[in-house]
């Protein structure tokens, strides 16, 4: 996953509108009962701007590891032994349980299973025996990349 | 509606298509995702253009206001190993208007030296592209066809060895029609050669 444009703007929006509201009735002179409530509204946009910065950031730490491995890393197959579906979507995108045969160059096969949240249209392609591109770190084989 | 069928109905003829009602492609491309059923109505198939086979159809579905493309539909099975998504996306274009998440699948901007590429179209593509593979892809040849000869709103999409040309029209004629399998064609030629490669 990543961020994009909307993402940014939903931060921003959600940062600024909270401590806008969580500092405006104090700064403009509301009673203490107007300034709780809508400071407390205002607290709780910006812990959502907050746990959004967080899952974006970790979103972005997560590509740049996979973005290593596959620059550094060994490149073999994963044969898709079974697909499941969670039956849970993030924004309109399935959660898929991939379990999978993992052959990577000097390691041998490995049987083991992975959760990808995909796009619809991916989601479709994925089927009992097809075969993707992998990448594994040389270090700790057991963290690859699945291309798909 | 009735015209489209004329449209659709005389641009079968010319080109020698079997003209059908309606045909439910499936979830192949994103675009394709953003109609419920994912069908074109009216369709027709059969060779669209030069040596290549597909599928041209209008593909019509409300998501808070009606949009309306015109499709092109054909296999380039090679591709999915090579480049599984690739998306060339005149820039501007918009598929929905009701909903809009913060949060999408990892995909990687391809960034190419052409301004009038650039300008025209917004391409990315699955991360872990090989770099080298990408530049002969997209070379000057198809760079500059891209850039100057496709339809004013033709974008494509390339989705696990399905490619789908497109352009945004309510009914764009028989010769609207010609040249999105023109383009569509073309570009699907010039993938497969390239997977060839």
């Amino acid at each position: 996953m990543q961020i994009n444009r909307t993402g940014v703007g939903l931060i921003a929006l959600f940062a600024l509108l909270g401590l806008a509201m969580c500092l405006g009735p104090a700064l403009l002179g509301a009673d203490a009962e107007t300034s709780l409530i809508v400071g407390s509204t205002g607290a709780i946009f910006v812990l959502v701007a907050g746990g959004l910065a967080w899952y974006a950031r970790h979103a972005r730490a997560k590509a740049a590891r996979q973005d290593w491995i596959f620059e550094n890393g060994i490149k073999g197959s994963a044969t898709i032994l079974e697909v499941g579906n969670s039956h849970t979507t993030v924004n309109e995108m399935p959660l898929i349980k991939l379990r999978i045969d993992l052959d990577i160059p000097g390691v041998g096969h490995t049987e083991v299973t992975r959760r990808e949240v995909m796009p619809v249209f991916t989601a479709n392609r994925m089927s009992e025996g097809l075969v993707l591109p992998a990448y594994a770190n040389p270090e700790n084989p057991a963290e690859f990349v699945l291309v798909w | 509606m009735a015209d489209l069928d004329a449209t659709f109905s005389s641009f079968a003829a010319e080109r020698g298509l079997e003209p059908v009602p309606g045909l439910a492609l499936g979830a192949l491309t994103p675009l394709l995702v953003e109609s419920k059923h994912c069908q074109v109505s009216p369709a027709a198939r059969g060779r669209l253009a030069g040596e290549v086979d597909g599928i041209v159809g209008h593909l019509a579905y409300t998501r808070n206001r009606a949009f309306r493309f015109n499709v092109a539909l054909v296999e380039v099975p090679a591709s999915t190993a090579l480049v599984p998504r690739l998306f060339c996306i005149r820039s501007g274009r918009s598929t929905r208007d009701d909903e809009f998440y913060g949060f999408e699948a990892r995909h990687s901007k391809l960034w190419t030296e052409s301004t009038g590429l650039n300008q025209r179209f917004v391409i990315s593509v699955s991360p872990f592209q090989d770099p080298n593979w990408m530049r002969q892809l997209f070379s000057p040849a198809l760079i500059d066809y891209l850039a100057t000869k496709p339809p004013a709103d033709f974008s494509f999409e390339l989705a696990y060895g399905a490619l789908l040309g497109s352009v945004e029209d309510d009914d764009p004629g028989a010769d609207g029609l010609a040249a999105l399998c023109e383009a569509t064609a073309h570009v699907a030629t010039r993938i497969a050669r390239e997977c060839e490669e």
